[in-house]
Order: structure tokens, then C-alpha cells, then sequence
């Protein structure tokens, strides 16, 4: 599978319009040889995994800065699940509590990555964890 | 997941397994021969419609907004949206999903495609990517180029109706004149109707076409203002009107042409690796520095690296 490349949704749920860490992430992401889906802004959980799943994707990025996180982690997850589609990976990012993180880990998050983050790290992680 | 069961989950329409194998086409995953075999006879049964034109042109809206209205008549629906590769590190933003929200809300089945440095408009797998994605039963195939210069052609080798969108202000009437993308379309769409100077871009197009060569079908021009919904119920008139010509019109002769095109391609290129692996890539290299010390021409040297 040498063509094969490494394909990342990036999808900015909720209802903040604070794109701009998502963008970032994409084209980092795309300088680095990866296929990112990008999405746009208010997209629902379903929304998310349905164009996840017919993209086929390695990954979900999600954005969020309001604080909605505590509602779409535990949906997109279970949207998932019901979708036989656990081995889609979730990785998030924007403001989330420190102290929340391990709670999210433990339910499915694969990894979240905080304001100051080097876009370096993200895409190591991912390439990483596909290999 | 296992090669048979994800043949057999294929067969039932299954959009995992269509979406999985979508990524395997496109990979040109050595699985992919296998499955096709196994798949053929069931493919082939959707109308493919291209929509193609410059980049910002709104080619993903008028997508979208055709989509609702197949929906509408009771069609099932696929759609491809093609965008471009980075030549420079093999990336790419894929964005056209961007524009596809009420598509995506009806639940069509809509798939990003990166160009991976194929040049044409599409990708190099695209053909077979619209079989795979006529596993899920669609009525309807659409299939976006990347924004297209004017030697984009190649969707024209795929679609049954292809629609070619135009915007005002990119240039004068020479340009309309001129020979590749506005020569392939079946339908020309004049999008951003509502901005000054569309009037005067159909009425060129028009002019264009007049001074063309008269064929049986003349490509309607639809005026079109995507973003207000405007005139995609006569943009979809035209494409039921150029499919009822095509069907009274010899179409399996036109779809057995491309089928032809296709399988030539394919041919060449398989021959081309068969012989590359036959002589080898340092007899190519010293045929090379021959031609380029004088030694030999080129044509001698396709010759003599032919009777090898």
C-alpha cells in the first residue's frame, strides 16, 4: 500500500465560529503529506460521523472552544460505536480542562491537544499511531 | 476486514465497506483487481453527471443544490468532489464537503478525493471510484473536477452529461473562443447571475456556440445564482433533456466509447510496466545519454527498445 496516505477529518462542532485553530491544524496537517477533510463550522456529532465514516478516515479532529465538549465527546464516541466505526480515532483540541483530560481519555478521546500545542507534535502523534 | 466478507458486505450496499473500498481504488491497493472482478457485472447502472469550471466558479454549491433535487424526484444519489493534490508535499485540503451541508444532511454519501498528482481534473482512479461507489444502488452519479484550467477535459471521457460552469469577469470573448474545457460541455452554466456582466458572458457563450459547428445537441445555456437557488430547476431540465437525447441517441454506443478509452489507457500502461521491467530502467538510462550525445535519435532508440 505505498499510495496509501494517511486521511484526517477536521470538524468544528458547536456553535463558537472561532475557526482559525482548526485551519491551522488542516493545512499543517496537509503540508505534511496527510488528506484533511475540512468540514466547516456547526457541524452536529452525526454530521461528523456519517462524513467520517464515508470518507474513511483515521482520524476525527474536533475543535472546540465553548465548552461543548462535555456534550459531543460522549455523542461522537457512541455515533461510533453504533456505526461499528471504533477503529475511526478521535483527537481533540481547544479548551479543555486539564483536570478533565484522563475522564475523556478513559471514554474514548484518543488524545487532546491544548492551547500551545506544536502543530510538530500533532502530526508525529498521528503518523505515530497509524503506523 | 477480510477480502470475501468485504466483497459480500459490497453486494449488500453496505457504506462502510463501499467507503472502505473507495480508499482502497484510490490507494491502488493490490486487493482492488480482486474485488472488481467479483463486483463488475453489479456496476455500471448509475448516469453520471460532471459538473467542471474554474476554481470559485461554484461548482460544490451547484453539487449540492442538484443532489436535493434528485432527491426530490425520488434518485438515489453518489457524488464524488475531486480537489487538488500539493505537488509539494503530497498533501491536501479537501473542502468541497465544505459547501455539500444540505447534501450531507439528506444522508448522500459524499466522498473527498485528492487529485495525487493526476493532471486531467480528476484523479487517476476516479472511473473506477464511481464503480465502487454504484455498489450503494445510486440513480445518480456526480462526479466534481478539481477547479479546472482550460485543458481540463478528461471528466468528458467519464460523465454522460457534462456540465461546464462559467463566471463573469475572468476574461474577454477571445477566451470563449478558444479551444478545451467550454468545448466539452453539454450544458454551459453562467453562475453568479446576479453580478454585472453575466448577461454579456451567456450572450458570448452564445455566440460561441453559433459559430461552432452544428451538432443535433446545442448546449443550453442556464443562467444560474447558486447561492439564492436560482435556476437549478431549469439546470436540471437541461440534464433530463440531454439524457432523454443521449438514450434516443445511441448512449450505449457513447458509454461503449468510453469504455474503449478507458481500457486503452489501461492497456498502454500495463504494456508500458511489462516492457520498463523487461529491459530494464539502465538500458532506458543509456538509450537516454545516447540520444542526448547524438549517437542515436530517439526514434531508432524506441525502435531498437521495442525488438528487445
Amino acid at each position: 500500500m505505498e499510495k496509501a496516505k494517511i486521511r484526517v477529518l477536521i470538524a468544528k462542532p458547536g456553535l463558537d465560529g472561532h475557526d482559525r485553530g482548526a485551519k491551522v491544524i488542516a493545512r499543517a496537517l496537509r503540508d505534511s503529506g496527510m488528506e484533511v477533510i475540512y468540514t466547516g463550522l456547526r457541524q452536529s456529532p452525526e454530521d461528523i460521523v456519517g462524513a467520517a465514516i464515508q470518507e474513511d478516515v483515521h482520524f476525527i479532529g474536533l475543535s472546540i472552544l465553548s465548552g461543548a465538549h462535555s456534550h459531543i465527546f460522549p455523542k461522537v464516541v457512541e455515533l461510533l460505536k453504533e456505526n461499528n466505526a471504533e477503529d475511526i480515532k478521535i483527537i481533540a483540541g481547544g479548551i479543555i480542562p486539564d483536570q478533565e483530560i484522563p475522564k475523556w481519555k478513559k471514554i474514548g478521546i484518543d488524545a487532546i491537544f491544548g492551547p500551545g500545542t506544536s502543530t510538530k507534535d500533532i502530526i508525529e502523534y498521528i503518523n505515530r499511531s497509524v503506523k | 476486514m477480510k477480502l470475501d466478507k468485504l466483497i459480500k458486505k459490497l453486494k449488500q450496499g453496505d457504506v462502510r465497506a463501499v467507503a472502505r473500498l473507495l480508499t482502497l481504488i484510490e490507494n491502488e491497493d493490490k486487493s482492488v483487481e480482486t474485488i472488481l472482478r467479483n463486483i463488475w457485472p453489479l456496476t455500471g447502472k448509475s448516469y453520471i453527471i460532471g459538473i467542471t469550471g474554474p476554481p470559485g466558479a461554484g461548482k460544490s454549491t451547484i453539487v449540492d443544490l442538484l443532489a436535493n433535487i434528485a432527491l426530490k424526484n425520488n434518485l438515489k444519489v453518489g457524488i464524488l468532489a475531486v480537489d487538488p493534490t500539493s505537488p509539494f508535499s503530497g498533501g491536501a485540503v479537501l473542502g468541497d464537503r465544505l459547501r455539500m451541508n444540505s447534501a450531507q444532511q439528506s444522508g448522500i454519501f459524499i466522498r473527498s478525493v485528492a487529485s495525487r498528482g493526476h493532471l486531467g481534473g480528476l484523479a487517476a482512479t476516479t472511473r473506477f471510484m464511481i464503480n465502487g461507489l454504484e455498489m450503494l444502488g445510486n440513480d445518480i452519479t456526480l462526479v466534481e473536477t478539481v477547479g479546472a484550467g482550460q485543458g481540463d477535459v478528461e471528466i468528458v471521457k467519464v460523465a454522460d452529461t457534462t456540465i461546464v460552469v462559467e463566471v463573469p469577469g475572468l476574461g474577454d470573448e477571445v477566451q470563449a473562443q478558444k479551444a478545451g474545457i467550454l468545448e466539452i460541455g453539454d450544458i454551459l452554466v453562467v453562475n453568479k447571475g446576479d453580478r454585472p456582466g453575466s448577461d454579456r458572458l451567456a450572450k458570448e457563450l452564445k455566440m460561441m456556440l453559433s459559430l461552432g459547428e452544428h451538432t443535433e445537441w446545442t448546449p443550453p445555456i442556464v443562467t444560474t445564482t447558486a447561492i439564492k437557488e436560482r435556476g437549478i430547476e431549469e439546470l436540471w431540465n437541461e440534464i433530463i433533456e440531454h439524457k432523454k437525447y443521449l438514450e434516443n441517441n445511441e448512449i450505449n454506443k457513447t458509454r461503449l466509447n468510453k469504455i474503449q478509452y478507458d481500457l486503452e489507457n489501461q492497456l498502454s500502461q500495463q504494456l508500458f510496466t511489462k516492457k520498463m521491467i523487461q529491459v530494464g530502467e539502465n538500458e532506458i538510462e543509456n538509450m537516454s545519454k545516447k540520444i542526448f550525445k547524438r549517437e542515436i535519435d530517439p526514434f531508432t532508440a524506441i525502435e531498437t527498445i521495442i525488438k528487445q
